[in-house]
C-alpha cells in the first residue's frame, strides 16, 4: 500500500495537541477573586454597559475613550467592583424602593407626580437635549446650594464623551445634551468622593442609579460614599450606543468630528441625527441597532426608578421634558425651581403618559426575556 | 606605562581571560581593532581602547559586528595586522562575509574572537560558534586559561599570516572572565605601513578554485596542529577510559580526575586546536583505550568531528565506546561544570563522591537565605516607565495587542518587571522585522495591534533596515525607540548616537530623528517617565497606519545615577496607603514592581527600601491613594 505521505497527505491529524498547548494546558490556573468574577461574567461576556461604577475605586479599571478596560489582575477574594456593578445578579441585597406615600405603578416605578416641563433659561434652551429640566436643575441647585457639584458627562475632548465634575454654571451648559454613547460617568464621582467632595449632585442613565443604590450597600466605605450625593438625576433610557464600534463605522461612512449635538426623534422617526460642523446626517436607525450594547438588552429600567427625579424627551412636544418626581427632595426641588422662575411645568397629556408607561413596559419584558436567554 | 600597555615583558599580572586575549593580541603588534558589544565579550575591545592611550593604535566599536570583520579585514589588506572581536550571535550578523572572506583570503594576521555564552547566562541563545569555523574552512583554537588564551592569540596571528586566511579563537564566558595570574612578554614595536598592493586582489572567484585552495590552506594548518603544544595527553599509559575535551571544560575535567583519584585510570586529551583536527596526534591517543568520553561547552563538535575520524580509521583502531553528548552521558545542553563532569566520572566508576551528610545540613539553609529571585529592570529604569506606558495604551486599545521585542534591557519585558508584554524575542533589529511582517497581515483580517521597540544601539546595529522594509512595502508598524542613551546592556559602550567613539574622541552624533525623517517616517518624541502622556501618545499612534516611531527618550538609570543623580527622596505615607485593601490590593509591588517599593510586614503597607530606590519618583503617579511621595533631595 502507498503510504498517505506518499500520496500527498500530511499526517498532522494524528500529531495530537502541540507542543505549546500541552504547556499550557499544566499551567491553566482557576480564576476565583472577586475582579475576576466580574471580568468573567460582565466584562469578558461583552455585557459592561459602561456605567462607570467601578472605575476609579481602585487602579485596575479604567475608563478610556469609550469603554471599561480591565487594565491588571486583583487578586483580592471580594471587593467593591462586584458588589457595585449593575450587570451583576445580586439577590442578596433589597435594594431599597421608596417611601410609602408614593404611587408605585409596576412600569413606571415609584413616584409622587409626574409632570412636564421646561426651562425657562435661553441660553440652556439653546444647547440642551430637549427642555433643558436637567441642565437648569442642576444650575439651579448649585446657586441655592443644595449641591456644591454635580457629576455630569461631558462631550468628550478628542476622546469619548467621559464624566466630569462641573462647579459652576458654564460647566454645566457645556455638558447639555445627550450623547446616546455610554460614557461611564460614575468614573468622575469615585475621582470626587477621593478628593473629599461633599454634597454631590448627578445627573446619570437608569443603571447608573441603580449602581448608585447598590453603592449604599457595598464594601466598607459604601454608606460614606452614598451619603456624599445629595441629589440623584436619571435620564429615561431605551439604550446606549458603544462608542468605539459606533464612531469606527460612522467614521467609515465619512463623518467628520467633533459631534455637535446628537438625536433619536421619537417613532416612527426611525432615524439616528447627528450634527457635526458638516451640518446634520441622518443614518437610519437599523444601521445603527449593531452597536448597541449588549447589556442593555438585559436592562429592565427605562425611567431611572432608582432616582430622585427622572427626565426624559416627550413625543412631539420637542421643547418641553417629561418629568418623574419620585422623592420628597424631588419634588421639593421642582417646586422651588418653578417659584424661582428657572422652569416652567404644566401637565402631561393622557396620551403622553400611556406612552411612556407602554414603552416603560415593553423594556421590562424585553430585559425579562433576554435576561433568560442570556445567562 | 604600567598595566596592559606596558612595552616589558617577563612579569606576571592578574588578568581576566578577555584581558589576556587583549594583551595577546598586541604582543603580536596588532594595530587595528574592531568589535561590536555583547556579554561576555566585550572587554577585549575595552582593554584594547583603553591601550590605544599609550599605544600608536586603531580601536573602535563598529555599528555591527558584519561591519567590524569588514573594517579589520580592510587593515589586513593593506599589511596590518587586525583583531576583530564578538559574541557568539555577532557569527551570525557577519557570517555571510566570513564565508566569503575565506575564500578570497587575506594579508596580515586577521584574528576573529567569539566568546560563547554557555546557558545563555546574558544571551538569547548559547550558541556554539565553533561550528561556524567548519562552514568558513578557518583554523579555529580554544583556549583553556587566560594564559594559554595570551599565547594562542599572539600565535593565532602568526597562523593567520602563513595560510593566509582568518583564524578563529573561541571562548567561554567561565574563561573570558575569569582572572588569573598571567605572564606577559614584551610588546613588539608597532610600525605599521599599510598598503593596498594592487597587484594582488580579494575575491571568490573562480569560486572552486578558491574553495579547493580554501581547504589546502586548512591542511597546511593541520601540519602545525599536529605538533602544537596547544593539544597534549595527560595519564596512565593504557588507561580505562579517554577523556577528550576542549576550552574551559578541560579544567573542569582535570578537577574532577583529580577529586575522584582517577589519574592512573583514565587518561585526558586535551586540544586546543580543535578545526581541522590533528588527526595523527589524535589516531595515536585513540588507539590508547575502547572508551572515549567527550566534554565539551554546549553542541558536540568535537565528540562529532571525532567519532567520524574515528569511523574513518576504525580498521586501524579498532570499535570503540564513544560517550558524550549523544550517549546521553554528558548534558545536551547548557554550560558544563565540575559537578557536571564529577557526576559522570562517579558514574563511570561507581564513586560516590557527594558529601551527603553535609548536602543534608546545607541545602535546607541555603534554600531559607537564598530567596527566589526573578530578572527585573533596575530602580529607576526608564524601561519600566515605557513597558508601563506601553501595558496602558495597549490595555486601552483592548484589540489584543501585543510587543514585538529586541535585544537589550529591555528584552526583559518578557518578564514581569516589563508586565510581561514582550511576546516574541529573536535576533538583532528583528521585533521590526517582525512588525513589518505584522503590518501587512491587515489583508488577510489580522486587526491586532503590533507596537515594536528596540534600544538605540540595536537600532543602528540592524533595524535601520527593518524600518526601510516597512517604508517600502508600506507596513503598519509602529517603532518605539527606547532610547537610553548608552548600550546599557552590555556596560555603556559608546554607539553612532552618542557623539563618542570606542577611543573617546568626539564624532558628530548620528541623529535618529533626522534619520527616521529623511525616510519620510512620523517621529515623535516622549519622556518614558511621564507615563500616562506617553501612553496616550503611543494610543493614538496605535490607531494610525502606515509606519511611525516613537522616541521614548530618557538616561539609563545608572547613567543617571552617575552624572547629576535623582532629584527625590522618596517616602510612603502609610496612613493613605492602602495596602492589601480594596481600592489597592498592592498595586505598586504586585503590577508596578519597582525593587525600591518593600512591603511592611509589621504595618501591612508598603513602603521605600531606601537603599534600592534611586529617587526617580515615577511610582508616586501609579499610585490610587497618591501615597507614595515625592520629596526633593536637598
Ligand atoms: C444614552 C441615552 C439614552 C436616552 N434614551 C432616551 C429615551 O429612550 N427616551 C427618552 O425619553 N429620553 C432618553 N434619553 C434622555 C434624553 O435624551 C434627555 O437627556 C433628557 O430628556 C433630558 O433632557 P434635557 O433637555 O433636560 O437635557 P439637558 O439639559 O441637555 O441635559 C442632559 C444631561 O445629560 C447628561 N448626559 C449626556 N449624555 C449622557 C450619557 N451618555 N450618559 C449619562 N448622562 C449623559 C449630561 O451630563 C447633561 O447634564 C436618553 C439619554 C441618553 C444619554
Ligand atoms: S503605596 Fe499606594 S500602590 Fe502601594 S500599596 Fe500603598 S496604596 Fe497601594
Ligand atoms: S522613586 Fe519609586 S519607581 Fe523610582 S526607584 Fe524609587 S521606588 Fe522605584
Amino acid at each position: 500500500m502507498v503510504s498517505r505521505v506518499l500520496r500527498g497527505r500530511l499526517l498532522l491529524d494524528h500529531i495530537g495537541p502541540t507542543y505549546t498547548e500541552v504547556l499550557k494546558r499544566q499551567m491553566e490556573s482557576s480564576a476565583s477573586g472577586a475582579q475576576d468574577r466580574l471580568i468573567n461574567k460582565v466584562i469578558d461576556k461583552g455585557l459592561c454597559v459602561a456605567c462607570g461604577a467601578c472605575v476609579g475605586l481602585c487602579p485596575y479599571f479604567h475608563y478610556f475613550d469609550g469603554k471599561v478596560l480591565a487594565m491588571a489582575r486583583c487578586s483580592r477574594d471580594t471587593g467593591r467592583c462586584v458588589e457595585i456593578c449593575p450587570l451583576i445578579d445580586r439577590g442578596d441585597i433589597a435594594l431599597d424602593k421608596m417611601t410609602s406615600d408614593v404611587m408605585n405603578t409596576p412600569e413606571i416605578g415609584p413616584y409622587k407626580k409626574i409632570i412636564m416641563a421646561c426651562s425657562l433659561d435661553k441660553e440652556i434652551n439653546e444647547k440642551a437635549q430637549y427642555g433643558g429640566v436637567v441642565s437648569s436643575l442642576i444650575t439651579y441647585a448649585l446657586g441655592k446650594d443644595i449641591i456644591r457639584s454635580a457629576i455630569l458627562t461631558d462631550a468628550g475632548d478628542g476622546y469619548a464623551p467621559a464624566g466630569t465634575v462641573a462647579r459652576s454654571r458654564s460647566d454645566v451648559i457645556g455638558c447639555a445634551g445627550s450623547r446616546y454613547t455610554a460614557s461611564a460617568g460614575l468614573e468622575a464621582l469615585n475621582m470626587a468622593i477621593k478628593t473629599g467632595e461633599q454634597k454631590l449632585g448627578i445627573v446619570g442613565l437608569p443603571c447608573q442609579m441603580e449602581a448608585l443604590t447598590r453603592m449604599r450597600h457595598m464594601g466598607s466605605d459604601g454608606e460614606n460614599r452614598a451619603n456624599s450625593i445629595v441629589l440623584k438625576i436619571g435620564l429615561f433610557c431605551t439604550w446606549a450606543l458603544d462608542y468605539r464600534s459606533l464612531f469606527a463605522d460612522l467614521r467609515n461612512r465619512g463623518l467628520r468630528e467633533p459631534i455637535l449635538k446628537c438625536d433619536i426623534p421619537p417613532p416612527p422617526a426611525g432615524v439616528f441625527q447627528i450634527c457635526t460642523r458638516d451640518g446634520w446626517r441622518e443614518f437610519p436607525l437599523n444601521d445603527i441597532r449593531p452597536f448597541i450594547k449588549k447589556g442593555c438588552s438585559l436592562c429592565q429600567d427605562m425611567t431611572a426608578e432608582w432616582s430622585d427625579i427622572s427626565v426624559g424627551a416627550i413625543e412631539g412636544i420637542d421643547e418641553w421634558n417629561t418629568v418623574v418626581l419620585r422623592t420628597d427632595l424631588g419634588l421639593r426641588l421642582m417646586e422651588q425651581a418653578t417659584e424661582d422662575g428657572v422652569v416652567k411645568v404644566d401637565d402631561l397629556p393622557k396620551k403622553n403618559l400611556m406612552h411612556l408607561a407602554e414603552a416603560s413596559f415593553n423594556k421590562k419584558e424585553r430585559g425579562r426575556l433576554t435576561r433568560g436567554e442570556i445567562r | 606605562m604600567k598595566g596592559i600597555s606596558q612595552r616589558s615583558g617577563d612579569i606576571h599580572l592578574l588578568l581576566q581571560g578577555n584581558e589576556a586575549i587583549a594583551r595577546g593580541a598586541l604582543e603580536a603588534g596588532v594595530v587595528f581593532c574592531a568589535g561590536y558589544p555583547g556579554n561576555p565579550s566585550s572587554e577585549i575591545i575595552e582593554t584594547l581602547a583603553e591601550a590605544a592611550r599609550d599605544l600608536p593604535i586603531y580601536v573602535e566599536w563598529s555599528v555591527n559586528e558584519k561591519v567590524a570583520v569588514e573594517a579589520a579585514t580592510a587593515a589586513s589588506f593593506t599589511g596590518c595586522r587586525a583583531i576583530v572581536v564578538m559574541k557568539q550571535n555577532g557569527i551570525n550578523v557577519a557570517l555571510d562575509f566570513l564565508t566569503n572572506l575565506t575564500l578570497s583570503g587575506t594579508r596580515a594576521g586577521l584574528v576573529l574572537v567569539t566568546c560563547d555564552d554557555p546557558s545563555g547566562i546574558s544571551s538569547t541563545n548559547e550558541e556554539d560558534a565553533r561550528i561556524f569555523a567548519r562552514i568558513i574552512d578557518a583554523p579555529l583554537l580554544e583556549p583553556t586559561t587566560p594564559q594559554e588564551a595570551l599565547v594562542m592569540t599572539t600565535w593565532a596571528f602568526e597562523l593567520s599570516e602563513k595560510i593566509e586566511n582568518i583564524v578563529m579563537i573561541r571562548s567561554v564566558s567561565r574563561l573570558s572572565h575569569t582572572r588569573t595570574r598571567v605572564l606577559i612578554n614584551e610588546l613588539p614595536s608597532f610600525d605599521p605601513r599599510p598598503h593596498f598592493d594592487t597587484g594582488l586582489s580579494f575575491h571568490t572567484f573562480p569560486v572552486v578554485a578558491k574553495h579547493k585552495m580554501r581547504h589546502e590552506k586548512l591542511d597546511l594548518a593541520r601540519v602545525l596542529f599536529e605538533k602544537s603544544s596547544f593539544n597534549h595527553y595527560e595519564g596512565a599509559v593504557r588507561p580505562e577510559l579517554l577523556i577528550v575535551s576542549s576550552g574551559c571544560a578541560w579544567t573542569y575535567v582535570t578537577e574532577a580526575v583529580d577529586i575522584l583519584e582517577l589519574s592512573d585510570r583514565v587518561g585526558t586529551l586535551k586540544l586546543g586546536t580543535t578545526w581541522p583536527l590533528p588527526k595523527g596526534f589524535l589516531k595515536k591517543h585513540l588507539a590508547k583505550c575502547d572508551r572515549v568520553l567527550f566534554v565539551e561547552d554546549v553542541d558536540p563538535f568535537l565528540e562529532d568531528n571525532v567519532k567520524s575520524f574515528g569511523a574513518d580509521i576504525c580498521m586501524e583502531i579498532g570499535p570503540k565506546e564513544y560517550m558524550g553528548k549523544a550517549s546521553g552521558h554528558t548534558p545536551s545542553c547548557g554550560e558544563q561544570t565540575p559537578a557536571s563532569i564529577l557526576r559522570v566520572l562517579g558514574r563511570l566508576f561507581s564513586v560516590d563522591w557527594q558529601d551527603h551528610a553535609f548536602m543534608d545540613k546545607v541545602s535546607p539553609i541555603v534554600k531559607d537565605i537564598a530567596p527566589p529571585r526573578e530578572f527585573g529592570l533596575c530602580p529607576g529604569c526608564p524601561h519600566r516607565g515605557s513597558y508601563y506606558a506601553i501595558k496602558t495604551a495597549l490595555a486601552w486599545d483592548d484589540r489584543d495587542g501585543f510587543v514585538s521585542g529586541d535585544i537589550g534591557c529591555y528584552t526583559m519585558g518578557i518578564w514581569p518587571t516589563g508586565f510581561n508584554q514582550v511576546k516574541s524575542v529573536h535576533a538583532m533589529g528583528s521585533g521590526l522585522g517582525l512588525a513589518s511582517g505584522y503590518g501587512k497581515l491587515d489583508r488577510f483580517g489580522f486587526h491586532q495591534p503590533v507596537v515594536t521597540v528596540c534600544g538605540d544601539s540595536t537600532f543602528f546595529h540592524a533595524a535601520i533596515p527593518a524600518l526601510i522594509n516597512a517604508k517600502f512595502n508600506g507596513a503598519d508598524v509602529l517603532l518605539l525607540i527606547l532610547d537610553n542613551s548608552a548600550t546599557a546592556m552590555t556596560g555603556f559602550q559608546p554607539h553612532p548616537g552618542t557623539g563618542k567613539t570606542a577611543m573617546g574622541t568626539k564624532t558628530d552624533p548620528v541623529d535618529m530623528e533626522a534619520l527616521c525623517r529623511s525616510l519620510k517616517v512620523d517621529v515623535e518624541v516622549a519622556d518614558p517617565y511621564d507615563m500616562l502622556s506617553t501612553a496616550k501618545i503611543i494610543y493614538r499612534n496605535m490607531q494610525q497606519k502606515g509606519p511611525r516611531v516613537l522616541i521614548l527618550r530618557r538616561k539609563c538609570a545608572l547613567v543617571e545615577g552617575r552624572e547629576r543623580g535623582f532629584p527625590y527622596k522618596m517616602r510612603v505615607d502609610q496612613d493613605l496607603c492602602l495596602g492589601e485593601e480594596c481600592g489597592c490590593d498592592r498595586y505598586c509591588l504586585r503590577i508596578f514592581r519597582c525593587p525600591g517599593l518593600v512591603w511592611d510586614k509589621h504595618a501591612q503597607k508598603a513602603k521605600i527600601d531606601g537603599v534600592i530606590c534611586v529617587g526617580c519618583g515615577i511610582c508616586s503617579d501609579i499610585c490610587p491613594q497618591r501615597a507614595i511621595l515625592r520629596e526633593e533631595r536637598e
